[in-house]
């Protein structure tokens, strides 16, 4: 673990609110709106970590602790990408097991809380995370499967570091592919269009929004900190597998990262601007085709 | 192997201590416990000293022993399934005693506690067994005990039925296993395993023969897809605390055949391992994805095993594929993570099938959607299904993470060698689906069963399980945390495990290094203190302000009632319908409720009308029977002329 590292994840974790912060002004300016200043979400995290707390007579500790398990267990993930390119904090060998583990846990302490409240309504969002969550895993699997092919190594620290770089030259159609099927994985991961729509409040369109109904406060703003963090996170892993930053010196790979990382924000908001969003029944098929993306990736590879 | 033997012989001494004193519960019981406790720790002993490199020698009884010497012997491989049976079988044999206190005056419970014993004592010897006698005999001792204990209530048709479909299945087995040893013995007089291993090769065509013979038996044994049906019912039918022993262990003796097998046989054809993991890959998730569709807290358990059968022989088939491509590595690391994953998915499968049992004992309802909120008068059942939730789904830091990492590595490096292994590392994908799917399930189990409001009206107020059942869980949830938070101390056992299987020598220490169970524990270690550190900051951050009480937000709604509260049928609802062509659920709608219905595939679409079929093409030859004594002396006439005229015809006399 290295100070750079850190200095770096430091950095990460500051500037993680203003992602999702510059989808919605993208969305917002290509509908012909001003819409909200892009560090809006930091303002609403200080005022809600300044109010109190409300909790529901049905809940138990398991709906105190759900926020608190999902952001630690992000951080956590956070300490496997190599954010400058080369070498991640932390790493061993299979360490992507752990990275969707640890996202999964996180997930599994969310979707327990939201059953804790006894609500129908999140009962419904609960089963579509975890639904949609069935395809998803999967599918990041196969992608890790083609960067694992791609380096020849077995941490995400290799397959998205040094060897990735030294793969671009030979496997470019297999890595773009790759960055497709995380991009669509990201919108699903993160309930955007056209999986969820993170606009609405209360129709019956919703997942990740409605899970969080009974949550205030400060448990809200480690939530919404969350979503943030995880969005960030993945779009880490686009702009690793599509940007690759080894050759840089460390503070310039840094920059390009989040120069990538405001793209892909951007491009988020432009997908919510043309798109509407798919029926539920139709989301697993558009996992399913991310998951062939990254099949047909793995399959330019085998020798 | 003298502690082995005083081991299997203190825990047959505690179940007749039981049996004997039944007069006298409460003596008996304690005698039980002591000598039963003391008896698996003698026996976990030499396991231990085994899996970290020391050896015990084997012995041998008498030479004159029909069918060549009957050798006793320990090695890794039997050492790790032996510390599963002990610690699994003690903490179910304790949990038995409190269980079944209540039916004292109605059954034969005194029985049933030497039963359990006999079980035990039986599964040990069948893994320390070196020859194909003793084997046998420790296997049927085996089966007869847990059918059994399957049908202790057997006032109940189910139990019956379930009882019968097993001891069929459980039999079929056992027939091949004779055939088995038939064939790899060959007419020889000594089938001790010494002599099976240092056989002349076979050709291929019998190796072939040798190995499916062995996949079916085992397989059967295991509930691996197809021969699950058994599994369900039993399970489900069974006292909790068999359901756990039989979960936890008694499937697992197939995957030590399974292994077994491939020490003695050696290296097996490539399609054998594209069969594994093709059986491992459908089990796993069929498995899970019934389980799903399952609302009775005990069958939806039981399918989990036939799901976590699956991710074992995922990591057998990947093990068999590298020794049959010749990657070392990946052999070592498959057979260590199917290795490590029995002992795991031991521990938490029986910790889930206990916890569920004292929530049917205290309820008195296996529903799972008649049930709900039980987390508020059931603390601490509830801290530990779930604790076994998270280490059966494969979350990071408990048990199942670890081996199932092992598992993931194995396949993972499949896929970057450059031979046909390459699409064995596609079996990764499948792995990742049934993570996924079945924390699907367990949030649905948790959800419902223990969260949010009682969906109905229980006869009695449900209250924590008393100490005698309480005690076993955490022993057991201490198990899972401890194994899933020093991989380092438990990867180095099962990579010694996956190399004594692979057929390389003992030299662990670089297999372990590119295993990286150091690092690996670094992570378990550090997500533990964080998560522990998180909750102090949250806590000491968030101090300010009691918070307030209030309903939960029905969304405008005024009088929400807790049976709007999602069930078990609309919370696996949208993955069913993804699924629906292979789940056989049936649903149920009305303009009031929802249901869906479960039907097994296997035993109910194919098994039943294939013996239905079977006995009403067989009522001809009831014609035959009639009992007359005359019709019986024609039968034999004409076979006599029949023998006749085939040795006229020239055929050979025998």
């Amino acid at each position: 673990m290295t100070p750079d590292g850190l200095l770096a994840l430091g950095l990460l974790g500051m500037a993680a609110p203003a992602v999702p912060g510059i989808a919605v002004k993208t969305k917002s300016l290509l509908t012909g709106r001003r819409g909200p200043p892009v560090f809006q979400l930091y303002a609403d995290l200080a005022k809600l970590v300044r109010k109190g707390r409300v909790y529901s007579r049905t809940t138990t500790l398991v709906f105190r602790a759900g926020p608190v398990v999902a952001l630690a267990s992000l951080i956590l993930a956070a300490l496997f990408l190599p954010l400058d390119g080369r070498e991640a904090p932390a790493r061993f060998a299979g360490d992507m097991v752990a990275f969707a583990g640890l996202l999964a846990l996180g997930r599994f302490a969310l979707v327990l809380a939201a059953m804790d409240t006894g609500s129908s309504f999140e009962g419904l969002g609960a089963s579509r995370e975890v639904t949609i969550a069935s395809f998803a895993e999967p599918t990041l699997f196969l992608c890790f499967m083609a960067l694992v092919l791609a380096a020849g190594d077995l941490s995400l620290s290799g397959i998205l570091g040094t060897p990735l770089a030294a793969a671009w030259p030979h496997a470019g159609a297999s890595l773009s592919l790759v960055g497709v099927s995380l991009f669509v994985l990201l919108l699903a991961e993160n309930s955007r269009v056209p999986v969820d729509d993170p606009a609405t409040h209360l129709e019956l369109t919703m997942i990740h929004e409605v899970i969080v109904l009974d949550h205030g406060g400060p448990d809200l703003a480690l939530i919404l900190y969350g979503s943030a963090l995880k969005l960030t996170l993945f779009g880490v892993l686009v702009v690793s597998v599509l940007v690759p930053r080894a050759g840089f010196s460390g503070p310039a790979a840094l920059a390009l990262l989040f120069a990538g990382l405001g793209a892909v924000a951007v491009a988020v908001g432009v997908v919510e601007s043309v798109m509407a969003r798919v029926r539920l029944v139709r989301v697993p098929q558009l996992l399913v085709g991310a998951a062939a993306l990254a099949l047909v990736a793995t399959i330019l590879q085998l020798r | 192997m003298t502690l082995i033997a005083v081991s299997v012989t203190m825990i047959l001494l505690a179940g007749i201590a039981a049996a004997a004193l039944a007069r006298h519960p409460a003596v008996g019981e304690l005698l039980f416990r002591v000598l039963f406790g003391a008896g698996s720790i003698a026996g976990a002993i030499p396991a231990l000293t085994v899996l970290s490199a020391g050896t015990v020698p084997d012995v041998s009884l008498a030479p004159t022993t029909p069918f060549g010497p009957w050798v006793f012997g320990l090695d890794a491989l039997s050492a790790v399934f032996l510390l599963a049976i002990l610690s699994v079988g003690t903490a179910c044999a304790f949990y038995g005693l409190t269980y079944l206190a209540p039916e004292r005056g109605r059954r034969a419970v005194s029985a049933a506690h030497l039963l359990l014993a006999v079980l035990v004592a039986s599964l040990s010897l069948a893994v320390v067994a070196r020859a194909a006698l003793p084997f046998l005999i420790a296997w049927e001792v085996m089966a007869v005990a847990a059918y059994l204990l399957v049908v202790l209530e057997h006032e109940r048709r189910k139990v019956r039925r379930a009882g019968m479909i097993y001891v069929v299945a459980t039999h079929v087995g056992t027939l091949l296993l004779f055939a088995l040893f038939a064939i790899w013995g060959g007419g020889t007089s000594d089938l001790s395993f010494h002599a099976l291993a240092a056989h002349p090769p076979f050709s291929a065509g019998r190796g072939g023969m040798l190995l499916a013979v062995a996949l079916i038996a085992f397989g059967l044994k295991a509930g691996a897809f197809p021969f699950h049906f058994w599994l369900p019912e039993a399970h489900a039918a069974a006292p909790a605390h068999v359901s756990a022993l039989m979960s936890g262990v008694v499937i697992k003796m197939g995957i030590y055949g399974l292994l077994r097998t491939i020490v003695l046989f050696g290296a097996p054809p490539p399609w054998w391992g594209w069969v594994v993991l093709a059986l491992g890959a459908v089990s796993g998730v069929l498995g899970v994805v019934w389980a799903l569709a399952q609302h009775d807290l005990k069958r939806l358990l039981a399918f989990h095993s036939v799901e976590n059968i699956g991710i074992i022989l995922l990591g057998v088939g990947a093990g068999a594929l590298g020794v049959a491509y010749g990657h070392p590595l990946i052999a070592v690391l498959g057979f260590a993570g199917a290795a490590l994953h029995t002992l795991n998915h031991a521990l938490f499968k029986s910790l889930l099938f206990l916890a569920a049992g004292s929530v049917i004992h205290a309820t008195g309802t296996r529903e799972i959607d008649r049930l709900g909120g039980l987390a508020r008068s059931m603390p601490v059942t509830t801290a530990t299904f779930l604790i076994g939730s998270v280490a059966i789904v494969g979350l990071p830091p408990l048990n199942g993470f670890v081996s199932e990492w092992v598992v993931y590595q194995a396949l993972l490096r499949g896929v970057s060698v450059g031979d046909a292994m390459q699409f064995a590392g596609l079996a990764v994908v499948v792995l990742a689906l049934m993570g996924a799917l079945a924390l699907a399930c367990f949030v649905k189990v948790i959800g419902v069963v223990y969260l949010g409001a009682p969906r109905h009206a229980l006869a009695t107020r449900p209250l924590e399980s008393a100490g005698g059942m309480v005690r076993p869980l955490v022993g057991l949830a201490a198990a899972c945390v401890v194994i899933g938070l020093v991989p380092i101390a438990v990867v180095p056992p099962a990579i010694r495990v996956g190399s004594l299987v692979a057929g390389l020598p003992a030299g662990t220490a670089g297999f372990t290094r590119t295993t990286a169970a150091g690092p690996a524990t670094v992570f378990t270690v550090a997500l533990a203190v964080s998560l522990v550190v998180a909750w102090g900051l949250y806590l000491t951050l968030s101090r300010r302000g009691r918070p307030a009480q209030a309903p939960t937000w029905g969304c405008g709604y005024p009088m929400p009632t807790p049976r709007m509260a999602y069930t078990a049928s609309s919370f696996a609802a949208p993955l069913l319908d993804v699924f629906r062509s292979f789940a056989g659920v049936r649903t149920h709608r009305t303009a009031q409720a929802f249901a869906t219905h479960a039907l097994d595939p296997v035993l109910d679409e194919v098994l039943v009308p294939a013996w239905r079929g079977i006995r009403s093409g067989a009522a001809w030859l009831r014609h035959a029977q009639r009992g007359g004594l005359s019709r019986y002396l024609l039968w034999v006439g004409a076979a006599v002329v029949a023998s006749l005229l085939y040795l006229l015809a020239g055929g050979r006399s025998p």
